[in-house]
């Protein structure tokens, strides 16, 4: 090992040994919880169980079902902020180039702790108290009921996009900035359009961006919780319960805890997983 | 590092350590509601008084309402000593009780609360805290909107109408104080303007419908007026039952009727006193906690004049609310149990209680200890009266897993009012999971 290998390793000691500590320990009791016959009660002498849990979890029709509603939430808003977060970065770039602390406005929303805005929204959306009802009320003679069983998904859904689209507006003003002055020149004396010159040459060099956009937003998406939580709870027969709703519920029900933290691993695996494949993914596409 | 800087860094070391000893008995409360500012009225009291030794004075603490049972939960399983008393709630005695001690509350408390009201602190025929708030239901209706249906021949043959259409009864309509399940409903029908353009408010009721557990406390006052229990006498559950059923049913015919508004299932507490106190909504069957704000004209401007509390309506097995405390008890690993249970025993005296009812609080009072308050605090008659004639626990609502069995019936309830599974969908899963909650323990 040379001189300097061996000094990088002592520097990132520290943070190594803060991981393991911070998050290594709880993730192995975690595991080894999730293999156990374990409740409040006996937390302090779980009984290894082998994969029970495992199995009890799998053959849950509700875990399945948070899985379908995350999985569906997470695309559906990943989606939804990267096409809008790549049209505002385009759109917006000539005045967030002349007015650069546009950008800070612009990025507010994502500064809100997730739960305060579903309390904000709560109050919003509310039928009596709400402003949104009350002007379509006024103006309308009636008004939509946002939380309603047929519309909270779609709710949540936008709420979640406006809060975060700020972020993927971030990522591709960044990565729209950094595209060489040249190559678009080039282009232009090649006669491309606008059009041509975004779609040949600006957005292949963004794709690696907005792979990386869409996974950190899917995983985010998927692990959804506190707006949920907050705006409208697991929902009516289940209808808004997430994966992290899921095994939020199952862990405080009462009984045995093995369930839910079976369920955490496999979460944690399957975005480990979809994080590694995606990074995969966006490392071949990098020129 | 001088002298001087030395001293200052050992004294700030020592003051964390040190000041615990200020206050001998840690008392977590409930946050944020009119029970914290009793409690904290009632801990000054007790602190003043000058029998109090300087190891009993009483420090309280307080967290944050989310979540809380779940923290105390994991607290009290882990042996924290951070707290030697703490909340408990009738229907989370039998989860706590593993990890906590049953009190002696001294010979004054019968006297002061009366047996039925001890009782909601019981589990399995031992006393485990001190009851300090008593939780029951009322029917909060418009006097004004009866009073001009009552007095109009045109409306009630309107009523009547409605009611046959919708109902399949020609229900002629009734003062609130003799309603029964079906008057409450038609009479939400006709209130409602899906039903009847010309009612003067936009629902006739509101119901909580959210997935949450306190939803589900509110709504079984109805099915338990037609004989519904969670379980019978040999432990068999019995919610697929005709009295469920019909309650079931109704709040879904109110629901898909219009009745109530279309996102009542995301409404809880706070939702349902906003859509009351708009004027918009002519009854609902709330907690009495609301009282204060529903008939306090700065609160509820609209309706606090024109708003009559009763007890909920009746069905065919009589009138029921449900009933359920909150209280105190004594953490096992607590560090100081005997200094607890002397503030404990304080409480349950009519001295205490005086404190505790003039501070906001909502004790179920008898005797004595009720006619002290009962110039300041009228309700609290009213409260002690609907919980001796009408209050019931469900058989088993006291379990370890009653919140659990709560909490399996609004996942299930919920999705049958949504529209999600069938009837008969909703009480199989409903009684598949209440058996498994409820079945006793393994030997």
């Amino acid at each position: 090992m040379t001189p300097r290998a061996r000094e990088n390793r002592w520097l990132v000691a520290p943070a190594v040994a803060f991981l393991l500590l911070m998050l290594g320990f709880p993730t192995v009791l975690n595991v080894i919880y999730s293999l156990s016959d374990v409740s409040f009660e006996t937390l302090r002498s779980p009984r290894l169980d082998g994969l029970g849990n495992y199995g009890e979890v799998l053959s849950d029709g509700a875990f399945w079902a948070s899985l379908s509603f995350s999985l569906r939430f997470g695309a559906l808003t990943a989606v939804a902020e990267v096409l809008l977060g790549l049209f505002l970065a385009v759109f917006l770039a000539p005045l967030l180039r002349r007015h650069p602390w546009l950008l800070a406005v612009l990025t507010l929303p994502m500064m809100i702790a997730p739960a305060m805005m579903g309390l904000m929204y709560r109050l919003m959306l509310h039928e009596f108290v709400g402003p949104l009802p009350h002007y379509l009320f006024l103006w309308f003679g009636s008004s939509p009921a946002f939380l309603s069983p047929a519309w909270a998904f779609w709710t949540i859904a936008a709420i979640e996009v406006l809060q975060w689209t700020p972020f993927t507006l971030l990522l591709f003003h960044l990565a729209y900035a950094s595209i060489p002055g040249e190559v678009r020149e080039a282009a232009r004396m090649d006669g491309a359009r606008a059009f041509r010159l975004f779609r040949r040459i600006e957005l292949p060099m963004l794709l690696p961006t907005v792979l990386v956009a869409l996974l950190i937003r899917l995983i985010d998406g998927i692990r959804v919780f506190d707006n949920i939580w907050v705006l409208v709870g697991a929902g009516a027969g289940g209808s808004t319960t997430s994966l992290p709703i899921y095994i939020y519920t199952a862990f405080f029900r009462g009984g045995p805890l093995g369930p839910a933290l079976a369920a955490s691993v496999l979460f944690a695996l399957a975005a480990f997983a979809t994080l590694a494949l995606a990074l995969r993914l966006a490392g071949r596409r990098a020129p | 590092m001088t002298r001087t800087t030395s001293l200052i860094a050992l004294m700030a070391l020592a003051f964390p350590l040190a000041a615990p000893a200020a206050a001998e008995v840690t008392v977590l409360g409930w946050p944020g509601g009119p029970e914290e500012a009793a409690l904290r009225a009632a801990a000054e009291a007790y602190n003043a008084r000058p029998e109090t030794a300087e190891e009993d004075r009483v420090e309280l603490l307080f967290t944050s309402r989310d979540g809380f049972f779940d923290k105390l939960a994991a607290d009290l399983a882990a042996g924290s000593t951070a707290f030697d008393a703490n909340l408990i709630a009738t229907y989370s005695i039998g989860r706590y009780a593993p990890f906590m001690r049953p009190v002696d509350l001294g010979p004054q408390a019968a006297a002061t609360f009366g047996d039925a009201v001890l009782s909601t602190m019981q589990f399995e025929g031992e006393q485990f805290g001190v009851p300090t708030d008593l939780s029951l239901h009322f029917l909060y209706v418009r006097r004004d909107l009866m009073d001009a249906l009552l007095a109009d021949p045109e409306a009630q043959a309107t009523y009547t109408r409605i009611a046959q259409e919708r109902l399949g009864e020609a229900l002629a309509p009734k003062p609130p104080e003799d309603w029964t399940w079906r008057d409450w409903a038609a009479a939400s029908l006709y209130f409602s303007q899906s039903v009847n353009p010309d009612s003067p408010t936009r629902y006739g009721t509101v119901l909580q419908m959210k997935n949450l557990l306190f939803n589900m406390m509110v709504f079984q006052s109805l099915p338990r007026a037609y004989g519904a229990d969670w379980m019978d006498a040999e432990g068999n559950v019995t919610v697929d039952s005709e009295a469920y059923r019909t309650g079931l049913e109704l709040y879904k015919l109110l629901y898909d009727a219009g009745a109530t508004p279309p996102d009542s299932t995301s409404y809880e507490y706070a939702e349902a006193n906003a859509a009351y106190a708009s004027g918009q909504v002519a009854s609902m069957v709330q907690w009495n906690a609301a009282a204060g704000e529903l008939t306090s004209e700065e609160t509820a401007p609209a309706v606090a004049a024109v708003t009559d509390t009763l007890p909920p309506p009746a069905g065919p097995e009589g009138r029921f609310t449900h009933v359920h405390s909150l209280g105190l008890g004594i953490n096992a690993a607590a560090e100081n149990p005997e200094g607890a249970e002397r503030f404990l025993q304080w409480l349950a005296t009519p001295e205490a209680m005086a404190v505790y009812a003039r501070a906001g609080g909502a004790p179920g009072l008898a005797g004595d200890a009720l006619a002290a308050v009962a110039a300041d605090r009228p309700d609290l008659a009213q409260l002690g009266d609907y919980a001796v004639n009408y209050g019931y626990v469900m058989r088993g609502a006291t379990g370890a897993n009653a919140l659990a069995v709560y909490e399996r019936q609004a996942a299930d309830f919920t999705g049958y009012w949504a529209g999600t599974s069938t009837l008969d969908e909703a009480l199989a899963s409903a009684t598949e999971g209440m058996t498994e909650l409820l079945a006793p323990p393994a030997q």
